[in-house]
């Protein structure tokens, strides 16, 4: 985003904006912070941020235009700058786990699950939370986007700066690897999902 | 092996094509594509069985995803307190 920009807002116009198209998108944006940092402290002060840097930047966004993605793209932005300085030493689990399926957007859709349908809608919050919690934030990310968000893989394409076939085939494999982690759980909780 | 029953003995045990079918009912349940008519989607569920599976786990992860990962508390004074800083910064 650049300093210069067009005043193209009165005072009045972005309080209105503001007020309007982006506050209603706190908590979505909150849940968002919440699942990328996991601490209370750092998502109230990513969300903040947020809006800050949205009020300061009002005038490069286009009203009528989806202002939840605006506002998702800059929280984005601002957690993995945030992120970039505060760990010296990415995981390194996260790395190879991106890695090892980011080298192509093709997908193989042969991965079969053992998973069964009552057994994901008898899992608690907790198992479906921690689940989700447990991927790397890029798989995180955008299931996030998509699933809990309601964002199309257009809009998520423009929040994360990555083609909609790489949408398209990140969330696949995000998916595959939840899947695999309910399936874990479910053995380890005895929800018996290999019983046959 | 009694997954599904009704009807299972009339769905094909193998998918023709599992790549493009799971791509498609993928889309399909993110929004994404739609076009595909309920024809299409109901046709497909009811001649394929892996296509079955996989659409309906698909489904039911979504929803819980959904249902169980939205509901973080936002703190009470986190809107004010943007609001006071947004004074500041006016």
């Amino acid at each position: 985003m650049s300093e210069v920009q067009k005043k193209k807002y009165s005072d009045k116009e972005k309080n209105n904006i503001f007020d309007n198209e982006f506050m209603p998108h706190i908590d979505s944006m909150y849940n968002f912070a919440f699942r990328l940092t996991f601490d209370e402290d750092d998502a109230k002060d990513l969300v903040q941020d947020t809006y800050l840097k949205a009020y300061r930047f009002i005038n490069s966004f286009e009203q009528g235009t989806n202002a939840k993605a605006w506002l998702f793209r800059i929280l984005k932005n601002s957690f993995i700058n945030e992120y970039r300085k505060k760990s010296k030493q990415p995981s390194k689990v996260d790395y190879q786990e991106v890695e090892t399926y980011y080298n192509s957007d093709s997908v193989d859709y042969n991965i079969t699950s053992d998973l069964r349908v009552d057994t994901v809608k008898d899992m608690l919050g907790d198992e479906i939370s921690n689940a989700l919690n447990s991927l790397a934030v890029d798989f995180r990310t955008v299931i996030i986007l998509c699933d809990l968000e309601g964002f199309t893989y257009e809009e998520m394409a423009k929040i994360l700066d990555i083609p909609i076939g790489t949408v398209r085939s990140r969330l696949h494999r995000a998916r595959n690897l939840l899947k695999e982690k309910l399936h874990s759980y479910a053995k380890d909780m005895g929800y018996n999902a290999d019983e046959e | 092996m009694d997954k599904n029953i009704e009807s299972s003995g009339e769905r094909k045990l193998k998918c023709g094509d599992v790549s493009k079918c799971f791509q498609l009912l993928e889309s399909i349940l993110d929004g994404e594509d739609k076009d595909a008519s309920k024809d299409v989607l109901k046709e497909k569920l009811s001649k394929c069985q892996p296509c079955f599976e996989h659409f309906h786990l698909e489904q039911a992860i979504r929803e819980v995803l959904k249902n169980k990962c939205t509901k973080q508390q936002v703190p009470s004074e986190l809107a004010k307190s943007i609001r006071q800083k947004i004074e500041d910064v006016k």
